[in-house]
């Protein structure tokens, strides 16, 4: 019995690290989201240009990187 | 629709996985007490295994990313390194946790210094500990990405070392129970049901995450991009 509690007590320890750490990452994700475009919006960046936005931004570095 | 993907992912293989934990405890044989010291402790393979599966994942997902940056300057490289980091991180924790708890059952001690394959996955968790925590306290830049991707290359090496260790130099840790190669190793058909509802379960959902991380570097590079536009400073 002592054997299987300390299984169920690890058990539930990697479960609940694993929904935190899902939990997290999904929040980042929209506060992200939520924050680039309250950005956007204020420089006047609307959908349909912000991959080539994004784009830009990735080649910023890799011009970086080229030099 | 697309962009909810990802989060089905995670979805379908958390659900998957607390499936893989049911059955595991619930539904799969016990095995036998003259084989193992500890038979109850033995079902924390089903979550070890397919948690070490998603790990090596993560560490091919590394390597390419760190691969693509550090050869091809590419930015969706760099992507996937960061992704493969901290997946590689989360499994590879989850891993050596469920390793200890095992070891501690069966062996009697949590960790064997001695045994290679426990050292080279332990170091590979531990690269991984340091592109995660590494990346966060630099500023990103050319040098940054190209510290980072060369430790991510050179330490993939760790992963066939691994895959091997227990083949050529078992000391501890057991061997292989699939693809033994030499007619051992056998499973029983149920047993070999839920880990593979176990290696699936885990597949999708460390995709998932990979997909969600990949997202937030494409984010936060843009978010970095139109708050220097705002500030004027391009």
């Amino acid at each position: 019995m002592e054997g299987t509690s300390y299984l169920t007590i690890a058990y539930l320890g990697m479960i609940a690290a694993l929904a935190i750490w899902t939990w997290t990452v999904v929040v980042r994700s929209r506060s992200i989201e939520t924050r680039l475009e309250a950005v956007e919006s204020s420089i006047g960046i609307d959908v349909s240009q912000a991959d080539e936005f994004a784009a830009q931004s990735s080649a910023t570095v890799q011009d970086d990187a080229t030099v | 629709m697309r962009r909810r993907i990802p989060e089905m992912f995670l979805g379908i293989g958390f659900v998957g996985i607390m499936t893989t934990l049911f059955l595991g405890l619930n539904w799969a044989p016990s095995v036998s007490i003259n084989a193992f010291e500890s038979p109850a402790a033995q079902r924390i393979f089903y979550w070890h295994v397919p948690s070490a599966w998603a790990a090596f994942i993560a560490f091919g997902v590394l390597f390419t990313g760190s691969a693509l940056w550090f050869f091809k300057r590419s930015p969706f490289g760099w992507r996937l390194h960061v992704a493969g980091a901290e997946a590689g991180l989360a499994c590879g924790l989850m891993t050596v946790w469920s390793g200890c708890v095992w070891g501690a059952a069966e062996w009697g001690t949590p960790w064997d210094w001695s045994d290679v394959r426990l050292n080279t996955f332990g170091l590979l968790t531990l690269l991984a500990l340091f592109l995660v925590l590494g990346r966060q306290s630099q500023p990103d830049g050319v040098e940054t990405r190209d510290t980072f991707s060369s430790f991510g290359l050179y330490g993939f090496v760790l992963v066939p070392l691994t895959y091997i260790a227990t083949r050529v130099w078992q000391i501890r840790h057991p061997g292989p129970v699939i693809g033994a190669g030499d007619g051992g190793g056998s499973l029983q058909s149920s047993m070999a049901l839920v880990l593979l509802i176990g290696a699936l379960s885990f597949t999708l959902f460390i995709v998932g995450h990979m997909m969600i991380s990949m997202r937030i570097t494409h984010l936060e590079q843009r978010l970095e991009h139109a708050q220097k536009s705002l500030d004027g400073g391009n």
